[in-house]
């Protein structure tokens, strides 16, 4: 009988031979990969994973993503950008590339940079005004199929933008780039336009940078650091400017992003020091763990502000929610704590507002019940026609952390008396659902803003302007339309200064105090651990990221 | 012969068009608008048709799939990607290898320990090797893989350290942005994917191998060679693993095939770049071109398998040989 066994014994050992090979190389590796060293000095290779997606574009004018955009200020030379400083000196626009803030015309439409010298792209050629021309114009040109500038209406915002979009001129007429002196004429005044200029879009790139509709990955850039490779799905190689002589900090020699790491095991890899950070995070459910075992913001779990704002939705078109009691009833039912302890330790900061810290006009108020449900306050405010309110239509995607969302604000909705009828929509159609004119839903529980730019019309005008609803695609989505409110929004983008931040005050406090048209609920954070070798982390709010180029792991 | 391949090969168009037929169709039902999607969150309603057009979305779903199908056949081109605008060829260029490696080093790590656990315990039924064996088998079958990939890169990657916890590096030296590569790098990054996808398939093999060789040491022929008085490795060898190993190789075939969507959860545990995590990625986004790219790659590649286990079969068993 021994006999027989003979070739099921050498396959058994063949197997087993494969486990033991290749265990011991693992173990070799292992004892390499641990004899990292720690300390604030340049050098060595930052390890960053990106849980549950990548980049889609790294193109600077076909990029639009919050994380595309962490990535590309690393490499980024813009006219104005945010310093790499913690806190509120983190939001102060800086003249960046520019020698200084751009000089205005007196009636406002003309805005003349002037390029400091001596700035070069990684392949050692100058940064010149024209290179600040081309990235509009990659922003701007047909053959790119972007749909980026066309979303801020940039074509209509300067002088010529609008006959090279639709492809009858070789060039935008409106801006002028004469060596180290770019200009830009406006069709109209437009006190945003320096803020809209720190958008990652507006990078320099080399003035023979191709259209190409698919984006190119590898190119020169003028920051910091450029992207050495690319492999979509795969990788992201970033590797220092050799030609970089600023004050921007680039520690690593080398920044690599892996992507689409799923978000637990990603957190095991950085605790085991084999990656060095997730940009995407941590799970929700880890960070009570982390804050206990080490501390916040003391060397290794860090929670940063965001500027994003959560949001629930009433559709202020249709009934119930046309009748603004109803919808302040609303924001005294909802159960603002239980919505941020939902997301786990550390989400955020309850609020009732929709503008954020660091926007200008940003002034902390309460107004409604913002350490939990009020419901007597709320069957008071409501009155009678909650009971007779037709049942709600409460829309929400499917996804575990949104169904639980739901299932909260229908518990509130029900106590003060409201019927609901529970939607949960894919997320793949759910945008499309609820931002279509005429759309059935009452209620929507997946809301939330994060900026553009840091100014208070990202906010305000953007989602609460009714001027501007449209058929389909809207981003006010509780298709709010006050024809005095719209006015008063529209006065306030016109102006600027300390009269533009009192003014968004204003509208900030009365959009909730007078119309409560959404029930904002938290500002959240984002929450971040890093292996034990990361040092140097400084915080950028408007990113909600750490800024990669500072981090050090030499 | 050559009947015989002409049929094959009408089968695999009939089975090609039947694929992507229904994958237009089931994507046409879900309720996604991808030019709305990829026109970005301020976008008006003329972005989005502009995008719409930009992507030939405004056309009728049959003209859509007409474009596909000459562009495949006669520019062996699978489009680009609606979120990246990446060629699809060159999405699958790059995923395929990864998967590739995860299922054929799966089949010889579950093979490896299928067909001698297999044979000992049907050798010795109900002896604790068989017994164990058998428990292994509920627990193979029992277990999402998902949480077996968990718990074994929890285990051996993360407490033990003796494997990295996810990763991938290529078997070929090389290659865009790569960090490491090398067939002994490659095949470390896979052990714990090749344990966890050996664990389900093993599982289903060794019960198959158990049975057939029971079953096939029962026959006649086997106990004429015995009185014949052929040795028992030759007993074994020629008679009873020929025979019972026959389906074997059927099921293997198809399984490859069905190992493509088993990878699905693999490579997403183990951040493996392959099809599978890129199908999951594409269908979150819509991402047309990508789903249909795949589809159509995943259905050559079980198409060939199947040819391949027919021609294979045909050698080990000359009674089915096509002529």
């Amino acid at each position: 009988m021994r006999r027989k066994q003979y070739l099921s014994l050498f396959m058994l050992v063949l197997g087993v031979a494969l486990l033991v090979a290749a265990t011991t190389v693992g173990a070799a590796t292992s004892a390499t990969q641990k004899a990292s060293k720690s300390g604030i000095k340049k050098g060595g290779t930052l390890k960053l994973n990106e849980n549950a997606e990548d980049f889609d574009f790294v193109d600077p004018q076909l990029a639009y993503r919050t994380d595309d955009w962490a990535m590309l200020y690393t490499t980024a030379m813009q006219l104005v950008s945010f310093p790499e400083k913690t806190g509120a000196a983190g939001s102060q626009l800086y003249p960046q590339a520019a020698t200084s803030f751009p000089t205005v015309s007196k009636d406002g439409k003309t805005y003349t940079f002037h390029i400091r010298p001596g700035l070069r792209f990684s392949d050692g050629s100058p940064v010149t005004a024209a290179a600040f021309q081309r990235s509009w114009e990659r922003i701007l040109s047909p053959k790119m199929g972007s749909p980026l500038g066309v979303n801020l209406d940039l074509q209509d915002a300067i002088v010529g933008g609008t006959a090279f979009l639709a492809g009858k001129a070789a060039h935008i007429s409106g801006i002028k780039a004469k060596g180290l002196t770019l200009s830009f004429h406006l069709t109209k005044p437009n006190a945003t336009f320096v803020s809209i200029l720190s958008m990652q879009w507006f990078t320099a790139v080399k003035p023979n940078t191709p259209y190409d509709d698919k984006g190119i990955n590898v190119y020169p850039a003028a920051g910091p650091y450029y992207i050495k490779a690319r492999n979509p799905g795969h990788s992201t190689v970033l590797a220092r400017n050799p030609f970089y002589k600023g004050n921007r900090p680039a520690n690593p020699d080398q920044i690599v992003f892996t992507p689409n790491v799923d978000i637990d095991q990603s957190l095991l890899q950085v605790k085991a020091g084999q990656s060095d950070l997730d940009i995407g995070g941590v799970p929700a459910t880890a960070a009570a763990d982390l804050a206990k075992t080490y501390g916040v913001n003391k060397g290794r779990f860090f929670v940063g502000a965001t500027s994003c704002v959560n949001y629930m939705a009433m559709n202020n078109a249709r009934a119930p929610f046309n009748n603004v009691n109803l919808r302040k009833a609303v924001n005294w039912a909802i159960d603002r704590p239980a919505q941020v302890r939902l997301l786990g330790a550390f989400a955020g900061k309850r609020t009732d507002q929709m503008l954020v810290p660091g926007i200008p006009g940003y002034h902390p108020f309460t107004a409604y019940a913002i350490k939990g449900a009020d419901v007597a306050k709320a069957k008071q405010v409501g009155g009678s026609a909650i009971a007779s309110a037709p049942t709600l239509n409460v829309i929400h995607t499917p996804t575990a952390t949104s169904t639980n969302r739901a299932q909260i604000a229908e518990f509130n909705l029900k106590q003060v008396g409201f019927k609901i009828n529970d939607v949960p929509t894919p997320a793949t159609n759910y945008y499309q659902v609820i931002q279509t004119r005429g759309t059935s839903y009452n209620f929507v529980t997946n809301g939330g803003w994060c900026a553009d730019y840091f100014d208070p019309f990202d906010y305000l005008n953007v989602l609460f302007d009714g001027s501007k609803l449209q058929a389909a695609n809207n981003n006010n989505y509780a298709y709010f339309n006050n024809a005095s409110f719209n006015a008063q929004l529209a006065h306030a983008a016109s102006l600027s200064g300390a009269a533009r931040a009192k003014a968004y005050q204003k509208l900030d406090q009365e959009l909730m105090v007078k119309y409560a048209p959404v029930v904002p609920y938290l500002i959240s954070t984002n929450r971040y651990f890093t292996a034990s070798r990361v040092k140097n982390w400084i915080y950028s709010s408007y990113f909600g990221s750490p800024y990669f180029n500072a981090l050090a792991v030499g | 012969m050559t009947q015989f391949l002409i049929r094959r090969i009408f089968w695999a168009i009939f089975l090609f068009l039947v694929a992507t037929i229904i994958t237009y169709l089931i994507f046409w039902v879900i309720p996604a608008d991808p030019a709305a999607l990829a026109a970005g969150k301020s976008a008006t309603p003329a972005d989005v048709a502009r995008v719409r057009h930009y992507l030939h979305l405004d056309e009728p779903i049959w003209r859509q799939y007409l474009r596909f199908l000459w562009n495949l056949v006669g520019h062996q081109q699978l489009g680009n990607s609606f979120v990246t605008r990446q060629s699809v060829n060159h999405i699958i260029g790059q995923d395929a290898p990864v998967t590739a490696s995860l299922v054929f080093g799966g089949a010889i790590f579950w093979l490896s320990l299928s067909i001698p656990v297999g044979i000992l315990s049907a050798l010795r039924p109900r002896s604790i090797l068989d017994r164990v064996s058998m428990s292994f088998v509920l627990v193979g079958i029992s277990a999402h893989p998902v949480w077996i990939g968990l718990i074994l890169s929890y285990l051996i990657g993360y407490r033990l350290h003796i494997t990295p916890i996810v990763g991938y590096c290529n078997f070929f030296p090389g290659g865009i942005g790569v960090q490491c590569s090398g067939p002994v790098q490659w095949a470390y990054h896979l052990l714990l994917p090749w344990i966890t996808f050996m664990i389900l398939f093993a599982a289903l093999y060794v019960r198959l191998v158990r049975a057939n060789v029971m079953e096939t040491m029962s026959e006649d022929y086997v106990r004429t060679a015995r009185a014949k008085g052929a040795s028992e490795s030759r007993v074994m060898i020629q008679h009873v693993l020929r025979n019972s190993l026959l389906p074997v190789v059927t099921i293997l075939g198809m399984d490859l095939g069905l190992a493509l969507g088993g990878a699905i959860f693999t490579e997403s545990i183990f951040n493996l770049p392959g099809l599978g995590h890129e199908v999951i990625n594409a269908y979150n986004t819509a991402d047309l071109p990508t789903i249909t790219g795949i589809v159509v790659f995943a259905t050559v590649c079980v198409i060939v398998f199947n040819f391949i286990v027919d021609v294979t079969y045909g050698f080990l068993d000359p009674r089915i040989r096509p002529s």
